[in-house]
């Protein structure tokens, strides 16, 4: 009949149910759950969205807009996002209450107004990111706010102001 | 003669084959398509088990399809990987299995996969779905990872009865296994196993353009709900071993002790449910009210319950503080003590000792030829622990016992499972004690293409295979083996000639992530009726 003991242990353990959600303390205070992106500190570079696995954050160009979407929905909480953030702008919250009744509560959005191509005028990044790599590399200067493609071009017509005869 | 790495190396090269020892200890052997069964049988004859064996495209490389037949030498903790061309045009390979009966499943994998036709043996579909269309195998590169060809409907036989599919095809409830049991009045005859209803083609997408080498470690980690800590640990161990990277001392100690924290609520999650088919569910209860506390255990160390999301090429992603350790081990102390109190009631209740003494019974013999692994392997006697034959991480840095069996049934499997808690919580104190200070991840390296490696990690179900082909930015091919693949075969062995109230529990002692919604028809071949009853029913009696 020693079995019957755990009558005793239950009797000593009492009751382990929390009354959610009316009892604190369901997650310790190291959990990892959804992300919070800080809106004055993300200049919208998208480092992010390549770093996440399930692609739960996604970079999109909105005519003058540029915006970091958070799906919480295809989220995994690994915090790979914080761990590339070059202004440490993405924080890592306790917060694990996510439901809702439709699927736009799952979408958080950062928007930053878009950054133009200086010459051909097609959106090249958030402005945010545009002026502050030109303040803080002070090399690039003006080219910070030149497309990919014109800044080839400049780079071709240079070289051949240079070298007239190969142009 | 002595087994040792020269006799294996002779006795291939005795055979015509040409060895490539690595210094990993493993030896790469290329073998012609009419030697594969008697290279096979010897080396199966000389002690060897059998890992898996692994299915390849590489018309791109050298023009052949592969098949690679993995063997471990456990006493040696040597690793021999057979390399079968098989021309695409007519890609035929002999069979294995009469040789090596753990060749089984694999060969059929490959063959649903990737088209290998594996003749001299019986072939069916094994992995792809009834409708899947004939010729068609996503392996294959030229099939591209997120195409869906068009179903091809199997023609349906029209009778006068409907018959509905009801629980095994649900793909929301969790682990959906099929069995059908075939029995002579209340007595089993025979058992058929149909699975992989959820197969997510996790492989394929490994080797697409949508991952890279640091996203696979989350996927690893969700291809199992238990022991997803394991698979990222043998995929970094791969990668790790394919590009040559150091990992810190600390780095590969904490892998280690969240190796074991995984290992014990694994554990304890199955002894709770083995309490649960028997009837004794105030038992279950306390169970998981002692594993809970493991859980927390998880979340306080790594910020996560279940997906840890630690691991990293070279290491782990952040260091795990002191504090941190510190309530983690007085919480593991705890449910020590917790543990061994509940433990002295749990046995001593009449029914489980009866219900479980003497029912499904692998003999040692069985156990062999199936090359089961983990707790149900050495709970027929067999000792094999990749902890100790394969040593990695800080394995070795810690002493431990490894649970030994010689009964082969449901109790023995209880009793080994029961230890290994118990050794796992003495590791992880050791681990924690002698813990070295330090970086806790590596200089970042590059992976260099086309390496091939063999990893294996101890699961708490057994050994957890990867082998991987390394690529570039990605695996050009990663196959998982994970350890209820090799341990579900054995299930035909154990039930045969056993009463059917037996079968629930039986079923779950190889721990397969057993759920209750399972689902079993049961004919009776001597009325020839067939019945569709729930698992737990039947071990209600």
């Amino acid at each position: 009949m020693s079995y019957l003991k755990l009558l005793k242990v239950a009797s000593e353990v009492g009751r382990v149910t929390r009354r959610y959600p009316l009892e604190e303390g369901l997650v310790t205070e190291y959990f990892r759950g959804a992300i919070r992106i800080d809106p004055t500190r993300c200049w919208g570079c998208g480092a992010c969205t390549l770093a996440c696995p399930p692609n739960a954050l996604s970079f999109r160009v909105d005519g003058d807009e540029v915006s970091v979407e958070y799906f919480i929905g295809r989220c995994i909480f690994c915090g790979r996002c914080a761990e590339v953030c070059p202004k440490d702008a993405v924080e890592i919250t306790r917060e694990f209450e996510y439901a809702s009744t439709n699927l736009q509560g799952l979408v958080r959005r950062v928007a930053q107004k878009a950054s133009r191509c200086r010459l051909c005028g097609r959106p090249v990044g958030a402005e945010a990111e545009v002026r502050s790599v030109a303040e803080a590399v002070r090399l690039v200067g003006g080219f910070a706010g030149i497309c990919p493609d014109c800044r080839a071009r400049l780079l071709a017509e240079g070289l051949a102001r240079y070298h007239p005869r190969r142009a | 003669m002595e087994l040792s790495q020269e006799a294996v190396i002779g006795k291939l090269s005795e055979l015509g084959v040409e060895v490539e020892y690595r210094d990993d200890g493993s030896i790469f052997a290329v073998v012609k398509r009419d030697k594969v069964r008697a290279i096979a049988r010897s080396l199966y004859e000389l002690g060897a088990y059998f890992m898996t064996c692994v299915g390849s495209d590489e018309t791109q490389l050298r023009g052949y399809l592969s098949l690679y037949h993995i063997f471990g030498f456990d006493k040696l903790g040597l690793r021999v990987v057979l390399r079968v061309d098989v021309p695409r045009l007519h890609p035929s390979v002999p069979s294995i299995v009469a040789e090596v009966p753990a060749a089984d499943w694999c060969e059929l994998e490959a063959r649903d996969m990737l088209g290998i036709d594996v003749v001299g043996r019986p072939v069916k579909r094994l992995v792809l779905p009834e409708d899947w269309p004939e010729g068609v195998h996503p392996l294959r590169k030229d099939f591209k990872y997120d195409t869906r060809p068009p179903k091809q409907l199997p023609q349906p036989e029209v009778g006068k009865e409907v018959g509905l599919p009801l629980g095994p095809y649900h793909p929301a409830l969790h682990e959906p296994e099929y069995f059908e049991i075939y029995g002579r009045g209340e007595v089993v005859e025979d058992i058929v196993y149909r699975g992989f209803h959820v197969h997510r083609g996790i492989e394929k997408l490994a080797e697409s353009e949508r991952m890279t080498y640091e996203d696979i470690f989350y996927l690893a980690e969700r291809i199992c709900g238990i022991c997803g800590f394991v698979h990222s640990s043998c995929y970094a161990q791969a990668v790790e071993k394919a590009a040559g990277v150091e990992v810190p001392e600390r780095a590969e100690y904490l892998r280690s002790l969240l190796l074991e924290v995984e290992r014990i609520h694994s554990h304890l999650l199955w002894l709770g449910v083995v309490a649960h088919i028997l009837g004794y569910d105030a038992g279950f209860m306390h169970t998981w009210r002692i594993r809970e506390k493991v859980m927390v255990v998880a979340e306080v160390l790594t910020g996560s319950r279940k997906t840890y999301g630690i691991n990293t090429i070279g290491g782990l992603r952040f260091d795990i503080d002191r504090g941190r350790l510190a309530k983690a081990l007085s919480s593991i102390k705890a449910v020590r003590e917790g543990f061994t109190r509940f433990l002295g009631i749990f046995l001593s209740v009449p029914q489980i000792k009866s219900r479980a003494s003497g029912t499904g019974v692998l003999s040692r013999s069985e156990a062999r030829a199936l090359s089961v692994v983990g707790p149900v392997a050495r709970a027929s006697g067999l000792y094999r622990d990749v902890r100790k034959d394969y040593p990695y991480f800080a394995y070795r840095e810690v002493s431990f016992k490894v649970p030994l069996c010689t009964e082969g049934d449901n109790l023995a499997r209880i009793m080994v499972r029961v230890e290994e808690v118990m050794e796992s919580i003495e590791i992880i104190k050791q681990l924690v004690d002698k813990l070295p200070g330090g970086p806790v991840r590596g200089r970042p390296r590059e992976i260099p293409p086309l390496r091939k490696v063999v990893a294996a990690v101890e699961a708490p179900r057994g050994e957890d295979v990867h082998f991987l082909i390394t690529g570039i930015r990605r695996p050009y091919r990663w196959r998982v083996r994970a350890p209820t693949y090799q341990n579900i075969p054995a299930l035909r062995a154990m039930l045969r000639g056993a009463p059917l109230a037996d079968a629930p529990l039986t079923i779950a002692s190889i721990d397969p992530c057993f759920s209750c919604t399972d689902r079993a028809v049961f004919c009776d071949r001597s009325s020839g009726t067939c019945r569709s009853i729930e698992l737990r029913r039947l071990a209600g009696g």
